[in-house]
Formats: structure tokens, C-alpha cells, sequence
């Protein structure tokens, strides 16, 4: 809300600068987000009185002039034609305009100048700060100013108007009477209140216009007022001055009235021109379906049977409170007006405004609230303008339809349960003198305290807001700080999961990966890029009604997609290297379109490029499983993203918790990538269900290990984890390790085969194992390899 | 016999001294003391000494055995302590060169060490950590936070929307709910999570993290929300941070206030990260409103609680001067890098 400092001194005298009001304001509880001075880029501009002209020696178009600032003369060399006797502003010798213009004293084709004599523009004015401004000439001052005195505070261009951001539990303050009142509270000063007298020259408003609201629940209050004999004309300086200071382009005097209540009451108004109302009536009912109305921005808008319109007898002729249709508006022949003031719901003008794309100040305001006593506070202001301003003749009567509204609201308390909330002992006397400045009123009913809450402060609604009443203006400085002072204690903790989540984190942060934070929304163009077929269940993502772009439209089903861009990302920043992880969830619905919430499933992400291959990959996933004590398997498996002979199913305590491998080809050419890279996605719901986080110790032998190795000769097609497998489940006495440690294929072995070393470990617990024991032992492991799968001993 | 025993001797001493390394001084041991050495050989001899004198010429033979052994001992202990110093010498190396392991230290997040920065400080006042879904429904989100439908607050966050009910949460807050409409009081919990706004600008992000925390029990004032944030702005920043609390408006809370800290560039003196105001907001809080309690399922009349919600983001750009948000979401290595 934009609050000119000049219009809220109006009805609260303002003894204090600017910055210091918007700290004052901030303590009660109303941000200011910016301070903003009318002038501020034109400096060292004066008023000067022309004394004497005279000719230019050596140019015809130039003259001379003989300046008086008050404290000396100047000489002044122009081209403008002047009079002796003119009041004009002057920049003088280091001035700087407007336009970013720099003034220097000096020599004008021979002839010393002391300055520039400047326009409207030059100093940011036009008509409607200073009449005369919008001319293409030197600006002359009308009436009486002092001579060398700053031209801005000589006509009033001074102003400081603040942004206060109004939050939405204080719709009343969207103006600046009631913003006022609180800068009072602020100051501890006293708050008048606007006149709202106005004289009536007979005949009715009854005779001008009917009323009839059909739906009172989405227009619980409609004041109407009738105004014959308009006289349209500009309306006055401070009236143009604070519309244009708030930013409100002046038209007439009659829309200029509405603007201007609009920002000092709050109250959005209408002003229908009669000629326009068929029938002389005015109806408040629901659109019906199929009606259209062009709204006053040339607008077709399609009207639904939930949209309130204003009609006349025969058709609509505003949107409630949105916009007025057409030709409704006031013309420059208009002769008879009657003003609107109305109470519309909020949720109403909220849905419509959305539904027809349709947006005003008036629709903004009635979005937030306006209280019940504000229609006829606005329409008396209007009628009192009307007469101040002479712009018409009031007619006698106001029409008022309206529903029971409550005048004031009781709330009860205590100042113990007071004291409860804010955790010190209150006393009335520093509470009730508070309230009161805040319009609230307290009494003692002998059981209890009843603060009168006043209609416009339809937020009130229990002690905790009389608390927050109090407080805010008492400072919360005054509160002492405790730890809890009178509450039981809790033990707290993080929990598992979150436990387990941070031992990933910072085991894979120490495995040499760096965490990364992707957006939960990507694009739905990533399951091509991954070759994901048509029907694959990873395609069924969330979409969102209103993202912020393709890009970031669904919710993602996989992480894949944003590790690989990161990883581009980083290749395009010349990082040659990278081990990256994330850590977050995919979005999995049961199915589309949504009904209920779907499953979250908190996922790993792994990625790594440059001088790293599938193993180094496979390294990292071993080691993260080996800390949360699972045991891992992999299994090979092709998947549409990854490279055919290099991917595969990761088993954990046999069950799949997810997949890994190196990018295939065509999604490197996809994301435009380069280099090889290795992405892993893995179910961090299903490895915290398997991760063994007791620790029991077992025994140490007391004997020797004993390490025994062998090599076989088998069908290049059998994969070594078998070979382990195998050998790990046959329950050899002893055997507490088994590795491959080298496999190679070579022509002196023979085409399809190739020969696998495997190293042995065997540990006894109760004595030191004979050479007849391991031989038997690796006797029976040769045997299960050649019978299972035809080796041979190399 | 005498005179061969003394030659042995002065030959010895004089073999010993020559030697110019350990592995020289072995010969002269065994030369002299071996199985075969000179020593060795006149014992042979002493068979064929008189009598009388076989027990001096004994006894000059064993001080002569063991001044050889003394020398050669020392001269061992000398030459062995040389050829170290040469060892460690030719073993020099340039300290300054990189070791090759020291790049391969990993990360986590900025936000990951915030975020877990500001939960541990809560778990130390017996505060428990709960997560929640991000895709929300709207009555927790909105409604049972006493934002309805067409409410005017709704404009104070900018919502995705899936349908008519869900959306993706526009803060953590909806927890709030879940864990009052599950659980009885005492409540003591902080919910880390990301959430939600339609808002991309230089200053902000479609996504953000918040730390929400939640006390409900019995007689907890704002006394204590002052104080319990207090403290934790201390054990965030600095012990000596100045913090103030100012009225503000949240639907969920009454009285709501915005809890400022002395500027941590500028202690307070003004400078441009805190806009010449010493102040820097960090985040909004209140007294959880008795009408969330009462929709929630906990009876406004016994219970009271406080509520606040803290921006992650915020925090770490404060707490590592990090110029813009986005920096946290385009996973820049050399950005990562840094927090170590």
C-alpha cells in the first residue's frame, strides 16, 4: 500500500522523519518496503523573479536576464521569451535535473550564465503536479513563493510516500485512514477523522433509481446514492497530486472522487451514469449461464451462474465489484450518477476475478475484506467531495440494502490467561490504555474483562488477539526469555530413518562424492531422452495444473534425468572429473489423475565421469553397502538408458533395490555428453528396511590364516559371481574368503574359454589347520567347479 | 705368546677404525671373532702354553676378546648412525608437491550441513525430527491451518497445484497438522523438508528448504518462543547475536512475529547485506492459534504451544555468504567443493 506521508498527516499529525515513521510502523507490525521521495534526483532548482531582460550582443534568438534569488543576482542567458516580473525555477551553477542533466555556470556565446531556467519536464512534473507544467516551455509560477528557495517544497512536490506492506489479517488498513490511525497508535498521537458532511438539493434518490439485491450472501450490504446536475470538470491540485503519488492517473472529477476514497477509505465505489441504468433500476443477482458483458478494458467475458453481476433492467453492467461493463462509465456529457458502495464476499470476487482472468484495484481490495461500516462511511465522503468539489447537486436520501451486521464484537478474558500467552505478568493498567488507543474499549463485568472489539476489526476473534493487540504495541523487547519455564520436558532424538539417511550422506560425502540438490519437477521430454519405452510404468508422473514451464512440469519418477544434466552441466564448466549423489525422493502415483496422495520413495542418486569406469562405480556402491552391513549382488540386466554389455540389477540381501551401469551411446548423444558416464538409482526405502545398524563383535582366531589361490579354465560366458556363489554356499570347512582376483582370455587358452585365478582364505578357530586339511578342502572346491561348470585346472 | 695376543689387539683397533661402514665391520668381527678368527686360533694355541702362566695369558686373552667386542660395538653403533643420517638424507623429499589423494574428498550439500546444524541445536532442547509428504493435500497445507478456501492468505504464498486438493506444500507447515491430529502433547518437533512456490525470480526459488518446529504442552508462552530462538540464533551465529522479534501475521499463529538478528557482516553498525538496518530477518514464528489446536484435536484450554519456520537457504547464504540462491541448485563442483 502506497501511503503519501502529506495525506496521512492529514488525520495524524506526522512530527518525526520518514525513516524514523517506517521504523515506528514496523514495531506495531507493518513492513515498509520502501521510502520513496517524490524529488529526489533534481537538486539545487530555485525560485527566481526575472528583474530585467535585456538583448544578447552577438545572438538574435538569446536574451539576457537579470535574476534575483533572494540572496543575490544572477545573470541568466536563454532563448525562452520572458516577462519582467515572471517567477520561474532556475537551475543554478553544479544543479542536476530529472532527466540526469548536469547545469555548469558558464559563457553563452560570449556572455556569462549562471545557470538554466527549466520546464516542467526538466524537474519531472506535468499537469497534474503544477498547471502549466505539461507546456513545452519555461515553467512560470503562479502566486506567492520565496525568492531562492527550493522550487519542489514552493509548490509542494516534496512528498514521502511509503510502501507498507498491509498483511492480510488487516485488510482495513488498505487505506489510508485507517493506516493513520495506526501511525497514531505508533506515535501516541491523536487521529482525526475525514468530514463526511454533505448538503442534499432536493427531489429523491428513490426517484432516480431502484434497488433489488437477489443474492445478499455474495452482497451482504449495497448503499446507493444519487447525485443530479453533474459538472465535469478537472478536479483539484491535491486531489490530482495524491492520486498521481500513488499512482492513480487522474480523469475527472467524478472517477477521480471514486479513486480517491478507494485509497483513503478503502471502500472500492462505482459510479453508474443514469442514462445508462434501463428500467432505472439496479440489479444485484447471479449471472446466468451463456451471458456475456464487455467490461471497460474492451474485455469479452463469458459470466457463470456463480459470478455476481450489477444489471440494469434488462442486462449486466458491471461485474460485481471487478469492473464496470462499457458504457457504464462516466462521460464527459454525463448529467445524472449514482454511486455504488457495496459489501461484496471476498471468496466471490476472489473465484470470478480468477475464472475470468479479470483483475482491478476494486477486485483487489474486496479480495482482501472490507468491513461493514465502510459503505456508508464512502458514500458519505463521496457525497461531501461532491459538494466541496461542486461537481453536482445530491439528491436527497440513500439507499441502503443491507443484512444484519454486527456493530461490535465481545470478547472475554482474563489478564491471568493474557499473562499465560505472553509468559509475564500483564497488568490492566498497561493493558487496558493500549487497547484503548487501538479503538478497543475494556469493561470489568466483575467475573471478567470484555473488550469491545469495533466492526472494522473483523480479525478479532479471541484472547490470543488481545494478547497480540497488546503486545505489539507494548514491544516484544519487554518479554523475558525463557527455556521452557513451566512445560514437561521431551527426550527428542532424530529417529532411524533420518539416522540412517545422514550415514549415507556423509559415507558417500567420505567415499569422495559430492551431494547435489536437483529440482523435484522436471520435463516430461526426459523419458524419450531416455529411451524409456511408451509404456513403461516410469511414464505415469504427476503433472502440475500450473507449472512454471515444460520444463519443470511433472514431478519426477526417476532421478536419472537431472543427474545427468548436472553432470553435463559440469563437463560445460570445464570440471573434468566428478562423483556426484543426491539424495531425494521420487514421486510415484498409484494412478492417474491422482486421487490420493502418492508415494514418496526417498531414492539415491550416483553418478560419476572422467578417469572412472563401471568398477569404480561398483566400488562405491560396495563400500556404502558394506557400512549399512548388507550384503550385495549384481546382476547383469539391460536397461533403456544404459549401455547393453554394461548395466545391472543391484541385489541387496537378495532383494533388488536398484539398477546401475554405464550411459548408453544413444543418451549420451541425447544429452549432448561426450563422455563416458555411470549413473546407479537405488531405493533408499528398501535399504533402510535391510540396513543392520547393531553392531555384535565376533571372535578372532588365535591361529594363522591360511591363503591357498587357483585357476580354472572355463566358458567365457559364466560369470565369476557365480563361480562364488557356487563355492561361498557349498559350506567349506574353514573357507572364511573366496575372490576372484584375475580373469583373462587369450589364444593358448582356446576360443570361448578363458581362464579365472581365485584366491582362498581359510581361518580355524581352535587350531592351526594342517596342510592335509586345506588340500582337501581345495580338492573339493576344484571338484565343484568342474562338475558345475566343466572346469579345468589351469 | 704375549706379544701375538697385543699384535691382535693394535690390529683390531686398527681394523675397527678403518672401517668405513657396517658392512666392512662384519669382517673385521668375524676376522678376529669368528669361528675361524685369529682370536679363536691362538685359544687353539693356549694348550701349548706353560702351566703357570695359562691362567694370565687366559684372562689376557678374554679382556682381549672383550675390548675387541667394546670396540667393535661402538664402532658399530657409530657407523650405523651415519649410514642412517645418509639414509634419511638421500630419503629427502619436497614437502610442497600435491599429494594425489587430497581432491578426492567428497561433499555434502551446503543446505544437508545447515539443515543438520539447525536440528541438532533443536534436538539438545528435546525436540524430535519428523518428515512429511511434499505433495500435500490442501486441507493440510491450507485448511486445518486455518487458511480456507478463497482466503486472501493464500495470496501470501504462490501455490502448485495438481488438482482441485492437492498441491505441492507451500511450507512445511502442514506437519503441524499431521502431528497434532496423531499425536498428544507434550510435542516437541522440528520437520526439515523441501517446499513449494510458483515464484522464479533473481531472489527466488520454485523450491526451497524449511526447518518447521512445533512445542505444544502445557503453559508454553511466547516467553518461551523468545527465549528457545534466542538461544538458538546464539548457537547458530554467534553467542553474542542480538535478536528481536517483531509483529507479523500468519494464519496458524497468534500472536506471529518475525524474529530478527544483529547483522552478522556488520554486527549491527549497517552494511548493505542487511540494507543499513543492522537487522537481518531469519524467520517468522508464533503462538500456535488455539483455533489450529482445536481443529486439530487438542483441547485450546489446556494446551498452548508455539510454532516457526526457519528458511535453509536463507540461513546458508547468510552463514557462508553465498550471493544467490540459485547457486545451491545448479551443482557447480567448484561451488560444492567448498564445503568441506
Amino acid at each position: 500500500m502506497k501511503a503519501p506521508i502529506s495525506w496521512l498527516n492529514e488525520y495524524v499529525e506526522i512530527d518525526v522523519t520518514a525513516e524514523t515513521l517506517a521504523k515506528k510502523l514496523v514495531g506495531i507490525g507493518f513492513e515498509v518496503e520502501g521510502i520513496e521521495y517524490q524529488n529526489k534526483t533534481a537538486t539545487k532548482v530555485v525560485v527566481c523573479k526575472i528583474n530585467e531582460i535585456d538583448k544578447h550582443p552577438n545572438a538574435d534568438r538569446l536574451s539576457v536576464c537579470k535574476i534575483d534569488i533572494g540572496s543575490k543576482i544572477l545573470q541568466i542567458v536563454t532563448n525562452a521569451k520572458m516577462t519582467v516580473g515572471e517567477l520561474v525555477p532556475v537551475a543554478l551553477d553544479g544543479a542536476v535535473l530529472v532527466t540526469g542533466q548536469k547545469i555548469n555556470a558558464g559563457e553563452l556565446r560570449g556572455v556569462h550564465s549562471d545557470g538554466m531556467f527549466c520546464g516542467g519536464e526538466e524537474l519531472g512534473l506535468t499537469n497534474d503536479e503544477y498547471v502549466g507544467a505539461s507546456n513545452n516551455d519555461v515553467l512560470r509560477l503562479n502566486g506567492e513563493y520565496k525568492l531562492g528557495a527550493n522550487v519542489f517544497d514552493e509548490i509542494g512536490f516534496n512528498d514521502v510516500i511509503l510502501d507498507v506492506s498491509i498483511t492480510a489479517n488487516r485488510p482495513d488498513c488498505n487505506s489510508i485512514f485507517k493506516l493513520a490511525k495506526e501511525v497514531a497508535v505508533a506515535l501516541k498521537k491523536n487521529w482525526n477523522a475525514p468530514s463526511f458532511e454533505y448538503s442534499t438539493k432536493g427531489s429523491s434518490v428513490y426517484d432516480l433509481v431502484k434497488v433489488e439485491v437477489k443474492n445478499q450472501s455474495l452482497c451482504p450490504r449495497y448503499m446507493a446514492a444519487g447525485v443530479k446536475n453533474i459538472r465535469i470538470a478537472q478536479s483539484p491540485l491535491i486531489i490530482k497530486k495524491r492520486l498521481r503519488a500513488v499512482g492513480i492517473r487522474p480523469i475527472n472529477n467524478i472517477v477521480d472522487i471514486t479513486n480517491y476514497i478507494l485509497i483513503e477509505l478503502g471502500q472500492p465505489m462505482h459510479a453508474f451514469d443514469k442514462r445508462e441504468l434501463a428500467g432505472e433500476a439496479i440489479v444485484v443477482r447471479n449471472a446466468k449461464e451463456n451471458e456475456t458483458i464487455v467490461s471497460l478494458d474492451g474485455k469479452l467475458n463469458n459470466l457463470k451462474e456463480d459470478m455476481l453481476v450489477i444489471c440494469d433492467a434488462v442486462k449486466p453492467v458491471a461485474i460485481a465489484g471487478i469492473m464496470g461493463g462499457e458504457n457504464s462509465g462516466i462521460k464527459e456529457d454525463t448529467k445524472e450518477v449514482i454511486f455504488e458502495s457495496a459489501r461484496f464476499a471476498r471468496d466471490s470476487i476472489r473465484r470470478t476475478s480468477k475464472a475470468l482472468n479479470l483483475r482491478s484495484d476494486s477486485s483487489a481490495r474486496f479480495e482482501k475484506g472490507v468491513d461493514f461500516a465502510l459503505q456508508e462511511y464512502a458514500l458519505n465522503r463521496a457525497l461531501h467531495l461532491i459538494c466541496e468539489l461542486d461537481a453536482g447537486d445530491v439528491v436527497e436520501g440513500v439507499i441502503d440494502v443491507s443484512v444484519e451486521f454486527e456493530k461490535f464484537r465481545e470478547i472475554f478474558f482474563t489478564m491471568k490467561k493474557i499473562s499465560q500467552i505472553l509468559g509475564f505478568t500483564v497488568r490492566k493498567q498497561s493493558l487496558v490504555p493500549i487497547l484503548r488507543r487501538l479503538g478497543i474499549e475494556v469493561k470489568d463485568n466483575g467475573k471478567e474483562l470484555v473488550a469491545i472489539i469495533p466492526g472494522d476489526r473483523e480479525d478479532m476473534c479471541g484472547v490470543n488477539d488481545i494478547a497480540e493487540e497488546f503486545i505489539r504495541v507494548y514491544g516484544f523487547g519487554h518479554i523475558p526469555p525463557t527455556l521452557f519455564a513451566h512445560s514437561e520436558m521431551t527426550k527428542g532424538g532424530r529417529g532411524a530413518k533420518i539416522e540412517f539417511i545422514d550415514k549415507v550422506e556423509n559415507t558417500l560425502a567420505s567415499l569422495g562424492l559430492s551431494q547435489i540438490v536437483n529440482y523435484s519437477f522436471t520435463t516430461p521430454k526426459c523419458y524419450d531422452l531416455l529411451k524409456f519405452p511408451q509404456d513403461s510404468k516410469v511414464r505415469e508422473a504427476i503433472s502440475l495444473l500450473n507449472p512454471l514451464g515444460e520444463a519443470v512440469s511433472i514431478m519426477r519418477t526417476t532421478m536419472v534425468h537431472s543427474m545427468i544434466e548436472t553432470i553435463s552441466f559440469n563437463i560445460s564448466k570445464f570440471n573434468k572429473t566428478g562423483k556426484l549423489f543426491e539424495v531425494g525422493k521420487v514421486y510415484l502415483p498409484e494412478k492417474l489423475p491422482l486421487e490420493d496422495l502418492p508415494k514418496e520413495e526417498e531414492t539415491l542418486c550416483l553418478g560419476i565421469y572422467g578417469d572412472e569406469d563401471f568398477f569404480s562405480l561398483k566400488s562405491i556402491i560396495e563400500s556404502l553397502f558394506n557400512v549399512l552391513r548388507i550384503d550385495i549382488k549384481l546382476e547383469k540386466e539391460q536397461i533403456c538408458y544404459l549401455h547393453d554389455g554394461r548395466s545391472a540389477k543391484i541385489f541387496a540381501n537378495g532383494v533388488e533395490v536398484g539398477i546401475m551401469g554405464e550411459l548408453h551411446p544413444d543418451v549420451m548423444e541425447n544429452y549432448d555428453v561426450s563422455q563416458r558416464l555411470y549413473v546407479a538409482e537405488l531405493s533408499l526405502e528398501k535399504l533402510f528396511s535391510l540396513e543392520k545398524t547393531e553392531i555384535l563383535c565376533a571372535p578372532i582366531s588365535r591361529y594363522p590364516a591360511v591363503q591357498r589361490d587357483l585357476a580354472v579354465v572355463l566358458d567365457s560366458n559364466i560369470v565369476a559371481g557365480d563361480l562364488i556363489d557356487l563355492i561361498s554356499n557349498s559350506k567349506i570347512k574353514c573357507l572364511s574368503k573366496c575372490q576372484v582376483f584375475d580373469v583373462f582370455e587369450s589364444e593358448a587358452i582356446g576360443e570361448g574359454k578363458k581362464s579365472v585365478a581365485l584366491s582362498f582364505e581359510f581361518v580355524s578357530y581352535d587350531k592351526t589347520m594342517t596342510d592335509e586339511e586345506i588340500n582337501e578342502a581345495m580338492k573339493k572346491i576344484l571338484s565343484l567347479l568342474q562338475r558345475k561348470f566343466k572346469a579345468k585346472i589351469r | 705368546m704375549k706379544q701375538a695376543i697385543d699384535k691382535i689387539q693394535s690390529e683390531a683397533e686398527i681394523a675397527i677404525n678403518a672401517s668405513s661402514n657396517t658392512r666392512e665391520l662384519t669382517e673385521v668381527r668375524v676376522r678376529f671373532l669368528g669361528k675361524n678368527g685369529e682370536i679363536t686360533a691362538i685359544m687353539k694355541n693356549l694348550g701349548s702354553v706353560p702351566k703357570e702362566e695359562k691362567p694370565a695369558m687366559g684372562k689376557m686373552l678374554n679382556e682381549v676378546r672383550v675390548a675387541i667386542e667394546q670396540m667393535l660395538e661402538s664402532k658399530e653403533k657409530t657407523l650405523a648412525e651415519a649410514e642412517k643420517k645418509a639414509r634419511l638424507l638421500a630419503e629427502d623429499i619436497d614437502v610442497t608437491l600435491p599429494s594425489p589423494k587430497s581432491e578426492h574428498l567428497g561433499t555434502v550439500h551446503p543446505l544437508t550441513i545447515v539443515k543438520n546444524e539447525i536440528i541438532d541445536i533443536f534436538l539438545g532442547f528435546g525436540f524430535n525430527v519428523a518428515e512429511g509428504p511434499e505433495i500435500e493435500t490442501d486441507m493440510f497445507n491450507f485448511q486445518l491451518l486455518n487458511v480456507p478456501k478463497d482466503h486472501p492468505a493464500r495470496d501470501m504464498q504462490d501455490t502448485f497445484y495438481v488438482n482441485d486438493n492437492i498441491v505441492l506444500r507451500t511450507h512445511t507447515s502442514p506437519m503441524q497438522a499431521r502431528i497434532m491430529t496423531s499425536q498428544q502433547p507434550p510435542i516437541r518437533v522440528v520437520v526439515p523438508g523441501k517446499v513449494y512456490r510458483s515464484d522464479d525470480d533473481a531472489s527466488h526459488s520454485p523450491i526451497f528448504h524449511q526447518v518447521e518446529g512445533l512445542a505444544v504442552g502445557k503453559d508454553i508462552t511466547l516467553g518461551d518462543l523468545q527465549g528457545v530462538l534466542t538461544a538458538f540464533a546464539e548457537k547458530l551465529f554467534a553467542e553474542d547475536v542480538k535478536t528481536r522479534f517483531r509483529p507479523s501475521y500468519f494464519p496458524f499463529t497468534e500472536p506471529s512475529v518475525e524474529m530478527d538478528v544483529s547483522c552478522t557482516i556488520c554486527h549491527g553498525k549497517g552494511c548493505r547485506v542487511c540494507k543499513g538496518t543492522g537487522w537481518l530477518e531469519v524467520l517468522g514464528a508464533g503462538v500456535v492459534n488455539p483455533v489450529v489446536l482445536d481443529m486439530c484435536g487438542i483441547d485450546s484450554k489446556v494446551y498452548s504451544g508455539f510454532a516457526f519456520g526457519i528458511g535453509v537457504e536463507r540461513i546458508a547464504m547468510l552463514k557462508y555468504g553465498v550471493p544467490n540462491i540459485k547457486m545451491f541448485y545448479e551443482n557447480d563442483l567448484r561451488f560444492l567443493k567448498q564445503f568441506k
